[in-house]
């Protein structure tokens, strides 16, 4: 089976064919090799892995799309989809930033400003609007250049996590 | 002065935690005061006893004195301890505890007015011929007469706010032809976070290290200090990183800067613990920055290598006993503390609360981690999102780098994103390892602390992980989807029974 994995922050997806092996065992084959590692989930969304010999303590957070994916003190948030999810996703946010892009709120907080208006031309990067949590104010910046299609903000309101912000098209 | 019975602790989080601990263990009862927004939190759990104060901002709950004070006559507590922040510095506070019968282990009333308008400690501090960096003493009239004084003693300078601390309303200048925005945005922040819009000019000094010195007095006129804390780790002006000893100190400037600061504190009959803050620069000239009078964040690391348990030592000088050392204790071995954030460095440091679904602490050897959270506690939008603070300790400093970072590996918290990478970077990076980091360092060093130590075996290991962990769960998800319509869900639409089955 097929799998594509996207590093946060890369353009690309790699191609991951997997193949169960027995026992936890499992046939990997990326970037032309094949290696043959041993993966034992254990209880919370963690897996011991076992993989040329060396022995890898890997913990797992789903963030949204991406996974949260640690190994010896280092967090990688990867995206990972099989071909029918990648198929479900073309044209939304995920493996690419085309087409619309929903900004929402990576925190619980509080809207305090909202710095664009609907119909507004944004430059990729541009702050959108400004979410205090923890007596800090974050600006949250367009991914792309487009245009302000949706602005569900509004200032001095209370916003759960994910709650929708601005849509730039 | 009577043996405490009960104490109230005036504070949330890991340090509410930390002050309940010793009182545990002197046979102090223990009195928890929560918002509505802690219910959930460590401190109550912890606590013999707890009241709740108020709504979840903090001016509403903790800073509301009349409350906490109420709280403490229900309780029949005869001491508050005020941890650090809200009210552990406020004098009004101390004296309406006083009032009620109620001892505030902490320094007087009046050695929190002498240090706590920055200006006024400055006067005092030259009074005694204590150094302080070259700067102003009084107020101006006019943000001309400042810009005039900004020019005489020469750009860059740095702004301050009087009233202040924690980095609020402080601002460096390096140019005259930005000085009067700098000057405006300084009064604007002082105004917001303190209530006064008192800004004062000080000479800014090039690659400063931030060393502080440990101060105790006892109420029969002993005072003495307990050696210093390397703070120049700071991010924001905030402290990241501490240790114990400085890298940069000789014991003859040691001596010589816990003299001055034994001098500090006697000069405004300070009684408790409390830290005398210094700039020292390039040359190994010390100049006093401000006294905190209060229990610190970093106070482990002097634990660490003094051995004394200075909460404990902080209710028995309340109790009225004698200081049981004479002179400062010789360092033993090194420590280390990092600040353990829920915040995202990846994403410019954004503030990351939210429920913590795993938490897996660091144990062995020389380890110490105060926390104030665990597994399934949301950590609340509104306090400070420092969560834990992990120190060690070893003979040298090389060795506690060295498990410090050991330690930092074994960290695992879930559901928040902390910042556990960055430390390790901070900790792996030369500067840090060589010992002469000035205040400078993590700002010089954004770039590289936030990403370029990663290493590409672990980030293949992770990829190749991620690949079998989503392939594990989607054959979980196959196998709890019913091939036909189980009893009961006929009519149902296969989309419905996905759904009731998780996908």
């Amino acid at each position: 089976m097929r799998y594509f994995a996207k590093l946060h922050g890369q353009k690309e997806a790699v191609p991951v064919d997997i193949e169960p092996a027995g026992d936890h065992r499992y046939k990997l084959t990326h970037a032309g090799k094949t290696v043959v590692v041993d993966a034992l989930a254990l209880e919370g969304g963690a897996l011991s892995l076992l993989m040329d010999g060396h022995s890898y303590n890997v913990e797992f957070d789903e963030a949204g799309d991406e996974v949260r994916v640690l190994v010896r003190g280092q967090w990688s948030r990867i995206d990972v989809a099989d071909e029918r999810r990648l198929r479900l996703r073309q044209g939304t946010a995920g493996f690419s930033v085309e087409g619309k892009q929903l900004i929402a709120a990576p925190m619980p907080g509080k809207v305090v400003k909202v710095l664009v208006k609907l119909g507004d031309e944004v430059k990729e990067g541009q702050g959108l609007v400004v979410v205090e949590a923890m007596k800090m104010e974050n600006e949250l910046k367009s991914p792309k250049a487009g245009k302000v299609v949706e602005l569900p903000a509004r200032e001095g309101t209370a916003v759960e996590i994910n709650a929708r912000l601005v849509v730039v098209e | 002065m009577a043996k405490i019975r009960k104490i109230l602790v005036a504070n949330r989080g890991e340090i509410a935690v930390r002050v309940m601990r010793t009182c545990k263990e002197l046979g102090i009862a223990t009195v928890a005061v929560y918002s509505e927004a802690d219910r959930s939190a460590l401190h109550v759990r912890t606590a013999d006893q707890a009241f709740l104060v108020g709504p979840p901002p903090s001016r509403e709950s903790y800073l509301v004195q009349e409350r906490i004070l109420e709280a403490a006559r229900q309780a029949g507590a005869d001491a508050i301890h005020p941890g650090y922040g809200f009210l552990s510095e406020n004098a009004s506070f101390v004296r309406a505890c006083e009032k009620a019968g109620i001892t505030f282990i902490g320094p007087p009333a009046s050695a929190m007015d002498a240090m706590g308008e920055k200006t006024r400690a400055r006067q005092n501090m030259i009074k005694v011929g204590v150094p302080v960096v070259p700067g102003s003493t009084e107020p101006f009239a006019s943000s001309e007469e400042a810009r005039a004084y900004a020019e005489k003693i020469g750009f860059p300078v740095m702004l301050k706010a009087a009233g202040g601390g924690g980095g609020k309303g402080m601002r460096r200048v390096d140019r005259l032809e930005d000085f009067d925005s700098s000057w405006r945005a300084a009064k604007s922040e002082a105004l917001n976070a303190f209530g006064n819009d008192a800004v004062y000019i000080e000479k800014y000094l090039e690659k400063p290290h931030h060393v502080e010195i440990q101060v105790f007095a006892d109420a029969h006129g002993n005072t003495i200090h307990l050696n210093e804390r390397e703070c120049s780790a700071q991010r924001r002006h905030q402290k990241v990183v501490e240790e114990t000893p400085s890298p940069i100190l000789s014991p003859e400037l040691r001596a010589k800067m816990g003299e001055v600061a034994v001098k500090a504190a006697q000069a405004v009959g300070y009684v408790g613990a409390g830290t005398v803050e210094f700039l020292v620069d390039v040359h190994r000239n010390f100049y006093f920055l401000e006294m905190n009078t209060r229990l610190q964040v970093e106070h482990p690391v002097t634990e660490w290598v003094t051995g004394l348990d200075l909460v404990a030592w902080q209710i028995k000088v309340a109790e009225g006993e004698k200081l049981p050392l004479t002179r400062a204790p010789t360092p033993n071995g090194h420590a280390i503390e990092v600040r353990i954030y829920a915040e995202d460095p990846g994403r410019n440091f954004m503030p990351s609360p939210g429920r913590i679904t795993e938490l897996r602490v660091p144990g062995g050897p020389y380890l110490r981690d105060d926390s104030g959270v665990y597994p399934g506690y949301t950590v609340p939008n509104f306090y400070d999102p420092m969560i834990s603070k992990l120190s060690v300790w070893a003979p040298t400093r090389a060795e506690a780098i060295e498990r410090a970072k050991r330690a930092l590996d074994e960290y695992v918290v879930k559901g928040i994103t902390a910042n556990v990478r960055y430390l390790h970077a901070i900790l792996s990076h030369p500067e840090f390892t060589g010992g002469d980091y000035d205040t400078g360092f993590l700002p010089r060093q954004h770039e590289a602390l936030l990403g370029k130590t990663e290493d590409p075996q672990l980030t293949e290991a992770a990829l190749l992980a991620s690949v079998v962990y989503a392939y594990q769960r989607d054959q979980k998800r196959a196998k709890s989807l019913p091939q036909a319509p189980a009893q009961g869900e006929v009519g149902i639409s296969a989309w419905r029974r996905a759904l009731r089955h998780g996908r």
